[in-house]
């Protein structure tokens, strides 16, 4: 399979050395772009998409953010490989159902990527571990005005940058940070801070399953406006209210291990007893206890992990993962148990 | 609960998106969040919405204007038929149909002009983009500090650009 040497190599942005990474996952960046004069990819017939591609693509071969940059023709991957790089955030849902001339271009390290034709002829995505929103935001601005010396980009005065969808118009731009925040779950604070989010004028996004199913801990702050505001005012916006998030988990954090120490602590040291002796365990389960293991490493209550490690066991262990690095297709039963055998291997150090 | 898309099974998957104070919650069964992709990473990508994967773009309905049957003349759409689909044909699009964009805009983003970044090739931002441009960025400026006289003239002078520009008047009336 052609991705193995992606499923082999390091995603810099789980590398867990950015600014806050025990709490903030990632910082996203994510710019939407279109040519002047060809219709956009929802309407566009089979001809019009090859030859945006091939422009896009003639640009990028001049890119200097991009030299070096992995081509990967979607049309050509399974699903399981589309599974693939869905897991690894390099593409989205709807590009994951794949067609004819759509690529994807990701740059070692996959921090920078660009999806073609997609909902807009291009997408940028920069994408820095921990809180670098500002980071992000300023390596997509290069490689967009490196790639618009090349492109004839479709840009109005009045409404900036023309993308298909109304809700991205203007700067094209979705900056997002992804943040894991046990302890405000378990003190029940979690619904309050996310409505106090939004009145900020940013989207705040949670999952919450029942049962087996849970990124319970696991949370998104982003933009929702995209017309009107220049991009450093957003990023500011965005980056000091997740700063702000960041505060009151850590006091959520000390609070609870001050009232409830012991409960706390028992919930992570079962957490650490269950994933490093489990020999089945699906990734519901996984990403449950990974949450607790990743708070008890911030807190100091366990050994000293690598949060690279815990980063990469909570996003590298969904489905199609595990199938590119085994290089086969495996049932769920042997998912399982291939899953709970890496988590044992990576926690405990024995290979 | 019953799951909102099949309605037959529980729904043991709630998702939760808070926008302005909204809450929108979407419960769905394991099977139905699944053919969404709603269990993989995706989740966390940046463009994930429940609004739009729910509706669609319901919300580029302008209900106080006729919709109009004019055609895009590079695409060839009508506004009704983006309208269903919830996606915009073109570039030329943004022109063709501004009167109802405008409102539209104005809704989801509060305002109907970019202040952003302008592209840094040559050609694309000619000399009466660029005018145009700066002077929106003044008319904002103006009208955040309430020096209204100064804005109505700022104005005057894009409409007089834009007019040019495209030869016709303008539904910017909209845009104040
Ligand atoms: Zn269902
Ligand atoms: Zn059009």
């Amino acid at each position: 399979m052609s991705l193995r040497e992606i499923a082999d190599s390091q995603s810099f942005w789980l590398k867990g050395d950015g600014p806050e990474a025990d709490i903030i996952f990632s910082s996203r960046i994510r710019l939407a772009r279109n040519l002047r004069g060809f219709i956009f990819p929802p309407w566009a017939d089979s001809l019009t998409l090859k030859r945006v591609s091939e422009k896009v693509l003639d640009a990028i071969k001049r890119c200097n953010y991009l030299k070096n940059a992995r081509l990967i023709d979607m049309n050509k991957l399974s699903s399981i490989e589309r599974g693939f790089l869905l897991e690894r955030h390099l593409i989205s849902v709807e590009f994951s159902r794949g067609g004819s001339h759509r690529f994807l271009v990701v740059q070692q390290g996959e921090m920078l990527s660009v999806m073609i034709n997609e909902e807009d002829h291009l997408r940028l995505q920069t994408i820095f571990s921990g809180l670098q929103l500002r980071e992000a935001w300023r390596v997509a601005n290069k490689l967009d005005d490196e790639l618009s010396e090349h492109l004839d980009y479709a840009f109005s005065p009045q409404f900036g940058y023309l993308t298909s969808c109304p809700t991205n118009v203007g700067t094209g731009m979705r900056a997002s940070c992804m943040v894991h925040l046990p302890a405000l779950v378990m003190a029940g604070k979690i619904n309050e801070l996310l409505k106090g989010i939004s009145q900020l004028g940013l989207v705040a996004r949670g999952l919450y399953g029942e049962g087996t199913a849970s990124h319970g801990d696991f949370f998104q702050i982003s933009n929702q406006v995209t017309l009107g505001l220049k991009e450093e005012e957003v990023v500011d916006n965005v980056e000091r209210v997740t700063r702000q998030v960041v505060g009151q988990e850590r006091k959520a954090r000390e609070i609870l291990l001050k009232r409830n120490g012991a409960q706390l602590k028992d919930q992570i040291g079962r957490a650490y007893g269950i994933l490093t002796n489990a020999h089945l365990i699906s990734s519901q389960e996984a990403i449950n206890l990974l949450s607790k293991l990743r708070m008890g490493v911030s807190l100091h209550l366990l050994p000293e992990f690598d949060m690279k490690v815990l980063n990469e066991l909570l996003f590298l262990i969904g489905p199609a993962q595990l199938q590119i690095k085994s290089g086969k297709n495996l049932d769920a039963s042997s998912r399982d148990e291939l899953r709970a055998k890496i988590i044992r291997e990576k926690l405990t150090g024995s290979y | 609960m019953v799951c909102e898309i099949c309605g037959q099974r529980e729904a043991t998957f709630h998702f939760k998106e808070v926008i302005n104070g909204q809450v929108r919650e979407l419960h769905l069964c394991e099977v139905c969040a699944r053919e969404k992709g709603l269990l993989e990473e995706s989740f966390f990508m940046p463009d994930f919405s429940l609004s739009n994967l729910m509706t669609g773009l319901s919300s580029l309905e302008v209900p106080f204007l006729k919709e109009k049957v004019e055609r895009c003349p590079n695409c060839s759409l009508t506004y009704e038929e983006i309208r269903k689909k919830g996606k915009i044909g073109c570039s030329s699009c943004y022109h063709t149909f501004r009167e109802y964009l405008i409102p539209l805009l104005e809704r989801i983003h509060g305002k109907s002009y970019h202040s952003g970044k302008v592209p840094t090739r040559k050609e694309m931002g000619d000399e009466k983009s660029k005018q145009i441009y700066r002077l929106r960025r003044e008319l904002d400026k103006a009208i955040k500090e309430e020096r209204y006289e100064e804005a109505a003239k700022i104005r005057d002078e894009i409409r007089k650009l834009e007019g040019f520009e495209k030869g016709e008047r303008n539904e910017s009336s909209r845009n104040s």
